[in-house]
C-alpha cells in the first residue's frame, strides 16, 4: 500500500503541522508501519523559479553570459552560465547557494573568469526531469519554463513535484489501513487533527432500474458474503480528470480510462475493491459468484487462460466466467472504448478462498490483497454510491434507479466485554478506564459501562478485534509503547538448565576445538548425486532420505542422512578456494524416516563427522613439512574418547562405505560401534576430484552418549617408583599390534601398569615379512618398591607369551 | 725473606691480574701459589728455618698476603664468572623474530559463538533450554500458533513442506506449543515456565546475502500469573543491552503475529552509525533485531492452559541477524560457507 500526502490532505489539513517524516514515524509507532517515505522533489529544494532580466556577455570570455535574475526577493542575483539558449524574460529553474542538486552537484557561491555568480541556471538533465519531448538543448542547456510560470517559486511546485508519497508495509490483520480513509482515520488519531470526509451522495438520474437490467445471485454462500452491484449508462468513455489521474500515480496505479480509474479510486480510497463489467458483454445480464466447475475455462484480463480445478470462486454469467472473483476479471466483459452501459461491482469475498487461488494461479493483485486481509463486509453499497458519483461529477455517465444487493446473512456486529484492570495488567500499566474509552472511541468502537466492566462496539472495519487481548493492543499502541515502563517478570525463582544431551554436545564441540578442530555448520540438505558421490551403496538406508515436496533447486531435494555429504561439500569448496589445510567437524541432527512415504516425524539423530587433509603442522621454518595420516585422525579420535570418559573400547580393521577398505579402523564397545575412522575412499576422492588424501570419522553422540562415565574420581598418585622396561622384537608384518598389546596386558602379572608402543620399524635391517616393534612395559605396585628381579620375572611372563603367540624373535 | 713473600706477591697479583682467559687459568694461578704446594704455602712450610722470634711477624705477613691473594682471587674470579656467562649469552643469542612452534588452533562456529552467549544470558535470567523436532507436524509449526491454514500471515514464512502435515519446521515456536502440552498432559496445566528454544529452523528463501533456506533462531516463552507487557519490555531490553552494551538503544514498535496480542517489533539503536542513520540502518537509526508479543490466548488455551488464569510473553530472534551485528559480517552465506579462512577468524 502506498499513498501520496496530497490525497490524505484531502481528508485532513496536514499541511505545515506535521511533516512527511513526522507522520511516518507516527504511524509506525502506532503499528502501521511506512518503509519509506519517498520524495519527488528529493534535491530540488532550493531550486526557484527565475525570470531572466538582463544578459550582458562577459567581459572576459567570449561564451560566458553574466545574468540578472529576479527571484521573487527585492534583491536581485546574478549568475554567469555558459549556456546560449537563454534569453532576456525567460522563466528558468534556478538552483540558489546551498543547493545540493539531484545530480549530486553541490551549489555553493563563485566567480567565473572574476566575475561574481551566485547560484546555477539549471538544464532538465541536472535536475533530472523526464520531460517527454524537450528540444535536446533544454536537456543539456537551460530549461525554459513556460512564460506564465510565477517567478520565486520552488520549481518543484511549478512542475507538480512536490507530493511525497509514503510506503506502507502493513502487517496482515489490518485490512482497514489498506485505504486512504482508514488511514487518515489512524493520522485524525496519532495527530488530533479532524478529519472530513467527502459526503458520498448519487443522483439516480436514469429511469430505468438496475434492479430490472440485471441479476445477480450468490450459490457459493460460503465463499460470498455479500454481491452488490449499479448499474450506469450513457458512459462515455474517455481519460479520467488530472487529479485523479495523479491521485492513483501516487498510490503506485497506472491510469487507464474513467470507468476502470474511478473502480481503483475508490477501491484505494474505500478500501472496497470493485469490479466494472461491459453490461452488453455480460451473458444474460446475470451475474453469479458460485464455484468454477473444472476444466472451465477461465480468461483474465491479462490474456492468459487457465483452467478450473473447480475450487475457484468465480463470477459467471448465463455461460461462462466473467471473472476470477477478487482477483481478476475477465477478458470478454473488459470495458472498452465501444462500451456504453457499465455494472459495477462491490462484493465481499471469503479471504482463504481468495488467497488458495490467487496463490495457484499466482495471481497477485490490490483486489486479491485487500480480500485477504478482509474488507468491510457493510460498506459494498457506499463504494458502489462512490464510483457512481464520481463518473457523473465527470460527466460521463448517467446512474440507474437503485442497488441490486444480495446479502443472505447480515453480520452482526461483534461486541468485546473488558474491564479496565484486565488490559492494566495485560499491559503493565495503570491507565484510568477513561483513558481507555477516549482511545477507543477515537478509533470507531462505541464503549458502554457494563456490570464491572465496559463493552466495546467493534467498528465494522475492525475484522481484526474480537477479544479483550485485541483490545489491550489497541490502547497499547495508541499510549504508545514506548510509555509503558519496563518491569522484571516476578514469581518464584526458576532454574536456568539445558538438558544432558545439549551440556554433552558442547563438550565434543569443546574438546574438538582443543584438539585443533574448527566447527562448520552446513545445511540438512542433500541429494542423490551427493550420495552417489560419497559411494553409498545402492541399497543402503541412507538412500532412504526424506523427500521434501516444493525444494528450493533441485540440488537439494531430500533432508540428508549423514553428515558426510555436507562435510565433503565444504572440503571441496575449501580446496577449490586453495584452503588445502582442513581440520573440521560438524555436530547435527539426520534424519531417517520410519517409512516412506513419510507418515510420521522421521528419527532425528544426532551425528558427529570429522575431516582432515592436508598439512600436519603450519608450514613454518622449524615445523616439519609433512601431511596428515590416518594415524592423526585416529588421535584425534582417541583424544576425543578419552576427554568424554569413555575407555575400554576395542579398535579393529573394519568396513565403511566411504572408506578406504585397508584403512578403516572399528571402535567398539562390545559389538556396538562407537566410532569409525578412516581415509576417504579413493573412489569417492576421485568423484569429487580431491588429489591429496581426506580422512574422516563418524560417530553417533547418543551412542556416545550412552557410554561416557556418568561421575568421575581421580585415582590416587603412586607412592612407589615404577619400573620400566623395553621390549623389541620381530613379528610377521601381518600381526596387529592391538593383538600384541592384548597379550602383554593379558600377562602382565600383577605390577603390570601400562604398555606403549615407541617403535615400528621395517626396512634394511629387518628380514622381509618382518617387522620390528618395541613396546615400553611399566611395572609398579601400590605397596611397596619393586625389585628389579620383580620386573625381570614379569618381563620374562610377557616375552614368553609373544614368543609363543607371535613366533616373535627378542631383537637385541 | 720478607723480599721474597712480596716479590711473590707481587708476581702473582700480576699473574691474576692477567689472568684473562679463563677461570681455568685462574685456578692454576690460585694453585701455583696458594696450593698445597704452592709457593707460598711452601714458605710457610719453611718457616722452621727462620729465628723463633721473627716467625709472627714473618708468619703474619704471608698470611696476609694470602689472604690479599685469595681476596684478589675471588674478585677476580668473579670478574670472570661475569664475563664468562656474558660470552654464554652473547653466543646463545637466537633471533626471536622468527615464527613460533605452532599447535593446531580449533575454533567454534561464529553462529555457535553468539548462540552460546543468547544462552548463557538467558540461563542465567533463569530460562531453561528446550529443543524440538526440526521436521515438525503442521499442526504445531503453525495451528497450535493460532495460524489455521489459509491465514494470510502464512505468506510471510513459506516453508518446505514433506506431505500436508508435516513440514521442516519454519520457526522454533512449536518446541513452545510442545512444552506447554507436556506439562498440561501430564496434569500440570498452567505450570510456569520460562524457556528458550534454539535450533535450525528452515525457510523456502532464495540464498542470498540476507536470506538463507535454513538459519538459526531461538524463541523465549514466560508463562506465570500476570505476565505482562511491561515484563517484556524489561526482560527484553536487559538482554539486549548485555548483547549489544549497556548504551544500545531499545524501541518497542506495534506490530502484528498470529501467536501474540499485542505484539511487537522490537528495534536497537543501530550498532554502526550509534542512531545517526546509514547505510546498514538503512537511514534510519535502527534496527530490527527481536519479534515479540504477549502470548495469543488461542496458543494458551489451544495447549492446554488456561487464558484467565495465566498470561505470557514470547519473542523470537535471529542467531545470524545478531552475529552479523556483532562481528560486522555483510554476507550471512559466509556463515554456511564454511571457508577457513573465515571460521578462523573466530
Amino acid at each position: 500500500m502506498q499513498v501520496s500526502m496530497k490525497w490524505l490532505q484531502d481528508y485532513i489539513d496536514l499541511k505545515d503541522k506535521v511533516t512527511a517524516e513526522e507522520l511516518a514515524d507516527k504511524y509506525t509507532m502506532a503499528g502501521v508501519p511506512v518503509e519509506n517515505v519517498i520524495r519527488a522533489d528529493e534535491g530540488l529544494e532550493k531550486v526557484v523559479t527565475a525570470k531572466v532580466e538582463k544578459i550582458v556577455p562577459h567581459p572576459d570570455s567570449d561564451h560566458l553570459w553574466v545574468c540578472t535574475l529576479d527571484v521573487g526577493k527585492e534583491e536581485r542575483v546574478q549568475i554567469v552560465t555558459g549556456a546560449q539558449n537563454v534569453r532576456e524574460g525567460h522563466i528558468v529553474p534556478a538552483a540558489m547557494v546551498g543547493a545540493l542538486l539531484p545530480t549530486g552537484q553541490k551549489i555553493s557561491k563563485g566567480k567565473l573568469r572574476g566575475v561574481p555568480s551566485n547560484g546555477m541556471m539549471c538544464s532538465a538533465g541536472e535536475l533530472k526531469l523526464d520531460i517527454e519531448g524537450l528540444p535536446e538543448e533544454q536537456l543539456n542547456g537551460i530549461y525554459i519554463l513556460p512564460a506564465d510560470t510565477p517567478v520565486g517559486v520552488p520549481v518543484a511546485t511549478v512542475l507538480g513535484m512536490d507530493d511525497v508519497v509514503l510506503e506502507f508495509e502493513l502487517t496482515a490483520n489490518r485490512g482497514d489501513c489498506f485505504s486512504v480513509w482508514g488511514l487518515v482515520r489512524e493520522a485524525a488519531v496519532l495527530t488530533g487533527l479532524p478529519a472530513k470526509y467527502p459526503e458520498i451522495k448519487v443522483n439516480e438520474d436514469d429511469e430505468a432500474s438496475a434492479a430490472e437490467m440485471v441479476k445477480i445471485g450468490i450459490e457459493a454462500r460460503d465463499l460470498c458474503d455479500r454481491f452488490s452491484a449499479r448499474v450506469v449508462k450513457n458512459v462515455k468513455i474517455g481519460p479520467s480528470p488530472a487529479w485523479m489521474q495523479a491521485r492513483l500515480e501516487g498510490a503506485g496505479i497506472r491510469a487507464i480510462n474513467n470507468v476502470v480509474d474511478v473502480t481503483n479510486f475508490v477501491m484505494v480510497e474505500l478500501g472496497q475493491p470493485m469490479h466494472a463489467y461491459d453490461y452488453d458483454e455480460v451473458k444474460g445480464h446475470s451475474l453469479t459468484a458460485r464455484r468454477a466447475v473444472a476444466g472451465e475455462n477461465l480468461h483474465t484480463l491479462d490474456d492468459s487462460e487457465r483452467l478450473a480445478k473447480g475450487e475457484e470462486l468465480v463470477i459467471a454469467d448465463s455461460e461462462h466466467p466473467a471473472g476470477l472473483a477478487g482477483i481478476m476479471g475477465g477478458l470478454e466483459s473488459e470495458v472498452t472504448e465501444k462500451t456504453t452501459t457499465v455494472i459495477f461491482e462491490a462484493a465481499s469475498f471469503n479471504g482463504p478462498s481468495i488467497r488458495r487461488t490467487s496463490r495457484a494461479c499466482g495471481l497477485h493483485s490490490e483486489a486479491s490483497g485487500r480480500f485477504e486481509r478482509g474488507v468491510d463486509v457493510t460498506k459494498t453499497c457506499r463504494a458502489l454510491d462512490r464510483a457512481c458519483q464520481l463518473l457523473q461529477e465527470m460527466g460521463a455517465c448517467t446512474v440507474t434507479k437503485g442497488i441490486v444487493d444480495v446479502y443472505p446473512e447480515p453480520k452482526e456486529q461483534v461486541t468485546v466485554a473488558y474491564t479496565a484492570e484486565a488490559i492494566n495488567r495485560r499491559l503493565g500499566t495503570d491507565l484510568p478506564a477513561e483513558k481507555m474509552t477516549e482511545i477507543l472511541e477515537s478509533l470507531g468502537f462505541k464503549v458502554t459501562a457494563k456490570g464491572e466492566g465496559f463493552e466495546a462496539l467493534v467498528p465494522t472495519w475492525r475484522n481484526d478485534v474480537s477479544l479483550m487481548e485485541d483490545l489491550s493492543e489497541e490502547v497499547a499502541r495508541i499510549v504508545g509503547f514506548d510509555s509503558i515502563k519496563s518491569t522484571s517478570p516476578r514469581g518464584d525463582m526458576m532454574q536456568g538448565t539445558q538438558s544432558a544431551r545439549q551440556t554433552f554436545i558442547d563438550s565434543i564441540k569443546r574438546v574438538l576445538v582443543s584438539l585443533g578442530m574448527t566447527e562448520e555448520l552446513s545445511f540438512s540438505f542433500t541429494s542423490p548425486e551427493a550420495l552417489d558421490k560419497l559411494c553409498v551403496p545402492e541399497d543402503s538406508e541412507l538412500r532412504q532420505a526424506v523427500p521434501i515436496m516444493n525444494p528450493l533447486t533441485d540440488e537439494y531435494p531430500l533432508v540428508r542422512t549423514t553428515l558426510l555429504t555436507s562435510i565433503m561439500e565444504n572440503a571441496v569448496r575449501n580446496f577449490s578456494r586453495k584452503n588445502m589445510d582442513l581440520r573440521l567437524f560438524d555436530v547435527a541432527p539426520v534424519f531417517a524416516p520410519k517409512a516412506l512415504p513419510v507418515t510420521e516425524l522421521p528419527h532425528e539423530v544426532v551425528k558427529l563427522v570429522g575431516l582432515i587433509s592436508g598439512r600436519r603442522y603450519e608450514a613454518l621454518w622449524n615445523q616439519p613439512h609433512d601431511m596428515v595420516d590416518f594415524y592423526d585422525m585416529k588421535g584425534i579420535a582417541e583424544q576425543l574418547l578419552a576427554a568424554l570418559s569413555i575407555s575400554k573400547y576395542t579398535v579393529e580393521a573394519g568396513e565403511h562405505y566411504a572408506m578406504h577398505p585397508g584403512k578403516t579402523a572399528v571402535f567398539k564397545k562390545g559389538k556396538e560401534v562407537i566410532a569409525t575412522v578412516g581415509e576417504l575412499h579413493p573412489q569417492a576422492a576421485e568423484n569429487y576430484g580431491i588429489k591429496q588424501p581426506v580422512y574422516i570419522f563418524e560417530m553417533d553422540v547418543e551412542t556416545l552418549m550412552k557410554y561416557t562415565a556418568k561421575s568421575f574420581k581421580y585415582e590416587s598418585l603412586p607412592k612407589y617408583p615404577a619400573i620400566s622396561r623395553d621390549l623389541a622384537m620381530l613379528v610377521d608384518d601381518e600381526v596387529q599390534a592391538a593383538d600384541i598389546e592384548k597379550v602383554i596386558s593379558k600377562n602382565g602379572g600383577k605390577y603390570f601398569q601400562g604398555v606403549t608402543l615407541f617403535d615400528v620399524y621395517t626396512g634394511k635391517q629387518v628380514a622381509e615379512g618382518k617387522k620390528s616393534m618395541a613396546f615400553n612395559l611399566m611395572f609398579q605396585s601400590k605397596d611397596k618398591t619393586l625389585t628389579d628381579e620383580e620386573a625381570d620375572s614379569a618381563f620374562k611372563n610377557i616375552l614368553q607369551a609373544v614368543e609363543r603367540e607371535f613366533q616373535a624373535e627378542l631383537r637385541a | 725473606m720478607e723480599e721474597r713473600i712480596k716479590a711473590l706477591k707481587a708476581q702473582a697479583s700480576e699473574a691474576i691480574k692477567k689472568a684473562a682467559g679463563s677461570l681455568e687459568e685462574l685456578d692454576n694461578i690460585r694453585v701455583q701459589f696458594l696450593g698445597k704446594k704452592g709457593e707460598l704455602t711452601s714458605i710457610l712450610r719453611g718457616m722452621g728455618a727462620v729465628a723463633k722470634e721473627e716467625r709472627p711477624r714473618l708468619g703474619k705477613i704471608v698470611n696476609e698476603a694470602r689472604s690479599e691473594l685469595e681476596k684478589l682471587i675471588a674478585e677476580k674470579n668473579e670478574e670472570l664468572k661475569v664475563r664468562a656467562m656474558e660470552n654464554r649469552l652473547a653466543s646463545e643469542k637466537i633471533d626471536v623474530t622468527l615464527p613460533g612452534r605452532t599447535q593446531a588452533l580449533g575454533h567454534l562456529h561464529p553462529l555457535t559463538l553468539t548462540l552460546e552467549r543468547i544462552k548463557d544470558i538467558f540461563v542465567h535470567m533463569g530460562f531453561s533450554v528446550e529443543e524440538g523436532p526440526e521436521i515438525e507436524r503442521d499442526y504445531f509449526n503453525f495451528e497450535a500458533l493460532n495460524l489455521p491454514k489459509d491465514h494470510p500471515a502464512r505468506d510471510m514464512q513459506d516453508s518446505f513442506y514433506i506431505t500436508e502435515e508435516i513440514l521442516m519446521r519454519s520457526q522454533t515456536s512449536p518446541v513452545q506449543a510442545r512444552t506447554m502440552q507436556r506439562y498440561s498432559q501430564a496434569g500440570e496445566a498452567n505450570r510456569p515456565i520460562r524457556m528458550i528454544a534454539p535450533g535450525r529452523v528452515y525457510r523456502r528463501d532464495e540464498y542470498d546475502a540476507t536470506h538463507s533456506p535454513m538459519f538459526t533462531q531461538v524463541e523465549g516463552l514466560v508463562i506465570d500469573e500476570g505476565i505482562s507487557l511491561a515484563d517484556l519490555k524489561g526482560t527484553l531490553e536487559t538482554f539486549l543491552r548485555q548483547i549489544f552494551g549497556e548504551k544500545v538503544g531499545v524501541r518497542f514498535r506495534p506490530s502484528f503475529f498470529p501467536f501474540t496480542e499485542p505484539s511487537a517489533e522490537v528495534d536497537i539503536s543501530c550498532v554502526m552509525c550509534h542512531g545517526k542513520g546509514c547505510r546498514v540502518c538503512k537511514g534510519t537509526g535502527w534496527l530490527e533485531i527481536l519479534g515479540a508479543g504477549m502470548v495469543h490466548p488461542n496458543v494458551l488455551a489451544m495447549s492446554g492452559y488456561d487464558p484467565k488464569k495465566v498470561s505470557g510473553f514470547a519473542f523470537g530472534m535471529g542467531v545470524e541477524r545478531i552475529a552479523m551485528l556483532s562481528y560486522g559480517v555483510d554476507d550471512l552465506r559466509l556463515f554456511y560457507d564454511n571457508d577457513m579462512r573465515f571460521l578462523r577468524q573466530f
